[in-house]
């Protein structure tokens, strides 16, 4: 008898917390982001304070920035933050995006093994390091899943005339994360292209070492998108744009600048909006 | 991005098959002989037993792969073998999931027989050699539940063998995660063809085995 009355209590009180859940919703933004936004641990950070402000409690979805451009053209979000500049243009040339604003900027880095068995750090530039890992058949992982970091990755391979889907021996194709492909590169002692961010969070864990040097190749641009308000419910519109000029806010601007000192001891990101310097 | 040909279908399929085929063959192996044992005989300690392998049969796969990561990692305690992403890592999490299945359902199926059975067996004169072969044509409905419910929970599992295999393309890469991955990357058409195809795979062989265990039943 008294199983059956806490079995009871418990049916009913996850109805309840079913319920609230479902009343909240209706104050939501859906915010479609790139993993390494999220995993790095600014959102957690940064949205509590929206909602405070605001009110309205995003909703984060976090995938790959093609996955998260292509949520955005079928109207399957209401705001996205991705780093994929050239998709990002092409969503806003469609139509399917009202407004791109670049808001803050970090950097692509090439690590690998400490040996450096193919010699990336005497490359002469990103594209260098990419055909020197090929020319000596060196295992790199390659996110392979049309995410930024993937998109980069193909950039890299073809400013060195590679096949931009790898071909050579070495090349792995983990159609993963960020983090799950530097867990498998720390693994199996390979070279693999990631941000800044979430590189740091692994480190020590994986123990390999940034190898390339700081380029125009390997800037990182994050960017907020709004969607075509005429795909949105006018009140989700309205927040979407609420949620653009939260990121462009000094304050939030500063505390962006400031993110990841305490754990790493580096801020991960570089905000936009803080002093005048040039937007891409 | 390029969409999967034929080919690469057929292959990602293949190596589903030649991942969870030899992982069902050995949790049968080692599974049956301990189910029948343990189903068989009454010891000290058999609840204890039996109970944490009940526990076994509803672990969470997903903290089974998180168990065999630590396990096969660079710094684990098998790191010097470089197993982990590797097929054979994927192999040894599906045995850790299939295994209390296959013990759990041949010894309750031992256990569902006549109080008396092995009385009456005995009774007959039946060589003790014989005794064993008996008890199997006893049971063998039993013994293929075991065996659907070890391959549908290895062959539709996704948690363990992402964190063991990693998704590497040509090289861990199964019908699971590859669903995974698709969808993920919103390439819902390319997802849903493998889900036709693992829920085919999954119909033919249930099928199979369940024709051959009705038919032994005629």
């Amino acid at each position: 008898m008294t199983h059956l009355r806490i079995f009871c209590s418990l049916v009913a009180a996850s109805a309840v917390f079913a319920c609230s859940d479902r009343v909240a919703e209706e104050e939501d933004l859906l915010l479609v982001t790139t993993t390494s936004v999220r995993d790095s641990g600014l959102l957690a950070e940064l949205l509590p304070i929206f909602q405070e402000r605001t009110g309205v409690r995003a909703q984060v979805v976090a995938v790959g920035s093609g996955a998260a451009l292509r949520m955005g053209r079928d109207g399957n979000a209401d705001v996205l933050l991705t780093h994929a500049p050239e998709g990002e243009k092409a969503l806003v040339a469609s139509g399917a995006a009202v407004s791109r604003v670049p808001f803050m900027e970090n950097h692509f880095v090439i690590a690998g093994p400490p040996e450096d068995p193919a010699g990336v750090r005497e490359a002469s530039s990103p594209a260098d390091a990419m055909r020197r890992i090929a020319d000596s058949s060196a295992r790199f992982v390659s996110r392979g899943d049309d995410s930024g970091t993937h998109r980069r990755e193909v950039a890299l391979l073809k400013e060195a005339d590679l096949d931009p889907s790898g071909g050579w021996p070495g090349f792995l194709s983990s159609g993963a994360g960020m983090g799950q492909s530097l867990q498998i590169a720390g693994e199996k002692r390979t070279y693999i292209l990631s941000d800044i961010g979430t590189f740091l969070a692994f480190q020590k864990r994986i123990e390999l070492e940034v190898l390339s040097q700081p380029a125009p190749s390997l800037r990182n641009v994050y960017s907020v998108i709004r969607i075509d308000p005429a795909k949105l419910e006018p009140v989700r519109a309205e927040r979407a744009e609420q949620f653009q000029a939260f990121l462009l806010d000094p304050e939030i601007q500063r505390q962006i600048a400031e993110f990841g000192r305490e754990r790493f001891g580096r801020p991960l990101f570089r905000p936009l909006h803080l002093e005048s310097r040039p937007q891409s | 991005m390029n969409p999967p040909s034929i080919g690469l279908l057929v292959e990602i399929t293949a190596r589903t098959l030649a991942v969870c085929l030899p992982a069902l063959a050995i949790s049968l192996a080692i599974g049956l002989p301990i189910g029948i044992a343990i189903g068989g005989r009454r010891f000290a300690g058999r609840v204890p037993l039996v109970s944490l392998i009940n526990t076994g049969m509803g672990a969470p796969p997903v903290v089974v792969g998180l168990v065999v990561f630590f396990a096969l990692e660079r710094n684990g305690p098998f790191g010097s073998w470089s197993l982990l992403y590797s097929p054979v890592a994927m192999v040894l999490a599906q045995v850790v999931i299939a295994l209390p299945l296959v013990v759990g359902i041949t010894l309750a199926a031992v256990g569902s027989l006549d109080e008396d059975w092995e009385l009456q067996v005995r009774t007959l004169g039946v060589p003790k050699r014989w005794r064993l072969w008996l008890l199997v044509r006893e049971i063998r409905l039993g013994l293929l539940a075991a065996v659907i419910t070890a391959l549908g929970g290895i062959l539709s599992e996704v948690g363990a063998v992402m964190a063991v295999g990693g998704n590497l393309e040509g090289e861990t890469r199964v019908l699971t995660t590859a669903i995974l991955m698709y969808t993920q990357m919103g390439e819902l058409e390319i997802a849903l063809g493998l889900a036709v195809i693992l829920v085919g795979l999954m119909l033919v062989l249930a099928g199979l085995l369940t024709a051959v265990q009705q038919s032994g039943r005629a």
